[in-house]
């Protein structure tokens, strides 16, 4: 019930532009929308026990994509999105079978050296990406030939996007999905035992949300119209982090709430300046220390007594 | 009887230290085979090894003629082989239903493309009452598996293991920590599994009792290395498992 009553909140939160009907609010609730699916495959490599600081690369690889296969090659934009969703899923394919053996603080620098790799690809070969000035000239989203050119337009498919991620994500929840991964994150000796393949779960896990990132970059893509490496840099994948720990993790509400909390966050305190910072700190500080389990827990109360 | 399970100069070290030296036995098919030494020994180390936790520094392990020294834990449970911990492995926040159920969930839908499969069969094999009955957790399917006495959960763990439905268990240590009525209770249960359920028993255990009462054949081991195989009564007799393990003043309750 409670739940229903977040929800409906919810919906209401995400037609409020509509009646603000203002183009920065339009702007930063396109932003919350764009960050919320990426937030969302975070909490599924959260799930598994494992902190990636390559979504970030997972999201610029799903944006450059999308953009240079219509840009070059002429594709239709949704056909782009698609592609690049593919493109970053293939790459956590390959990844997976080496990185995913390997956990803890030690797979959090294998990612974040990837991400590194990736960034640095990103603005050095020129010719392609267009290197630290930029590609510019990304052609507008169009699906059978309407275009969207208003921000409005892209706030919709964004929260489409939204909407598709987080049923996904709690269908994977409900199902029996959802207990596997539980049981390999609580005791993966006692479930390998019985059978289960911890390693083959987490790369189709790492698959699907490198997918989820990808997507989500094809849409900042089209929507920003323009590509920097720097957008797409590790702080992005901590930003997720702690969309996922303020919201809390053990639901996909949890990452949601997240990412309506923190990416306006910096835009509300653009009025301190040389303070923004310091203020987003301490505000991290406070959440920490006095909400650890995140803003769900406020809402559902926690399953899980303590052992 | 024909052997279930093979094991030939088994070895495995860390570093300096030989926890298992050249075991060698044989399990036949509806046999139960027991483990016994002294504390470090090798016993748990070469459970490990059978298992796949951990690949043998040197010899072989055959199940149903097929070689299974070197593959993983998981690919050995799902060829037949289950396990049960000394320690308890449960889902403590989880009731008993869904222990056993996820058990069955983990073992069918082991890998992304079984699940998939798996959406066609749905598989409810074996059932949950059944499994719960069995190891007498039939009225406490609602329980939450960490509220259970000690002894309980360790046959929630028997239980669980037997949602695989392997052909051969087995078992580190099913009555450490259990009281006399839980013991008498547990040697039951082991010869049940063979008599009712058809699988063979690979048993570590220190309760001589409890060993030596349930046990076809025994293998003994002392610091990684076999020095007694056979009945019961052989061992019993053996001068260097007296010496090693026993003590000259051991008398069989």
């Amino acid at each position: 019930m409670k739940r229903l009553i977040l929800l409906a909140a919810i919906v209401i939160l995400a037609v409020l532009p509509w009646l603000a009907n203002n183009r920065y609010v339009f702007h930063i609730a396109t932003m919350i929308a764009i960050m919320a699916p990426l937030a969302l495959s975070m909490n599924l490599m959260l799930r598994i026990g494992q902190l990636s600081m390559a979504h970030s690369a997972f999201m610029g690889i799903g944006a450059y994509a999308s953009a240079l296969l219509t840009m070059r090659l002429g594709l239709p934009p949704l056909a782009s999105l698609l592609c690049g969703g593919v493109l970053a899923a293939l790459t956590a394919l390959v990844l997976g079978p080496v990185f995913l053996r390997i956990k803890g603080v030690y797979f959090v620098l294998l990612t974040y050296a990837f991400g590194q790799i990736v960034n640095l690809v990103f603005q050095e070969w020129t010719s392609l990406f267009g290197g630290n000035s930029g590609l510019y000239g990304i052609p507008k989203f169009s699906l059978a030939g309407y275009r969207l050119t208003a921000v409005s337009q892209y706030y919709v498919l964004a929260l489409l996007f939204t909407a598709i991620a987080y049923w996904m994500v709690r269908a994977i929840e409900r199902s029996d999905i959802g207990a596997i991964l539980q049981s390999l994150n609580e005791d993966e000796m006692l479930s390998r035992s019985i059978g289960a393949d911890a390693l083959s779960w987490r790369i189709a896990v790492f698959t699907f949300s490198a997918a989820i990132a990808g997507i989500s970059g094809g849409i900042y893509a089209f929507y920003i119209g323009f590509l920097s490496p720097q957008a797409f840099g590790f702080q992005l994948s901590v930003d997720l982090v702690v969309m996922n720990v303020i919201g809390g993790t053990s639901a996909a509400l949890g990452p949601l709430l997240g990412a309506i909390v923190v990416v306006p966050l910096p835009e509300l305190l653009r009025e301190a300046k040389q303070y923004q910072l310091l203020i987003y700190g301490l505000c991290l500080m406070v959440f920490l220390i006095f909400i650890k389990q995140g803003l769900v827990s406020l809402i559902d109360r926690p399953r899980r007594k303590p052992a | 009887m024909s052997a279930l399970l093979e094991v030939q100069g088994l070895t495995r070290r860390f570093g300096g230290l030989t926890a298992v030296s050249d075991v060698s036995f044989a399990v036949s098919e509806g046999e139960i085979f027991g483990v016994i030494g002294p504390n470090g020994a090798g016993k748990t180390t070469l459970f490990n090894v059978i298992a796949g936790h951990y690949k043998p520094s040197a010899g072989t392990a055959t199940f149903s003629g097929r070689g299974i020294s070197g593959l993983r834990s998981d690919v050995i449970a799902r060829l037949g082989i289950a396990r049960t911990f000394q320690a308890v492995h449960l889902f403590a926040a989880e009731t008993v239903a869904e222990n056993l159920r996820r058990a069955r969930v983990l073992s069918t839908s082991h890998g992304p493309f079984a699940y998939l499969r798996s959406f066609g069969t749905g598989r409810r094999e074996p059932d949950l009452r059944d499994v719960a009955t069995f190891v007498g957790l039939g009225p406490l399917l609602d329980q939450t598996a960490g509220g259970l006495a000690y002894g309980l959960q360790k046959m929630l763990g028997i239980g669980m293991a037997l949602m695989v439905t392997p052909k051969l268990l087995l078992m580190d240590e099913p009555a450490a920590g259990l009281n006399p009525s839980e013991k008498r209770a547990a040697s039951a249960l082991i010869r049940r599994l063979r008599d009712e359920r058809g699988i063979s028993i690979l048993l570590v255990e220190h309760d001589m009792p409890l060993v030596m009462g349930v046990c076809d054949r025994i293998l003994v081991v002392n610091q990684g290395k076999p020095i007694a195989i056979g009945s019961p009564d052989a061992v019993k007799a053996d001068p260097a498992v007296i010496d090693a393990y026993l003590g000259d003043d051991y008398e069989f309750a």
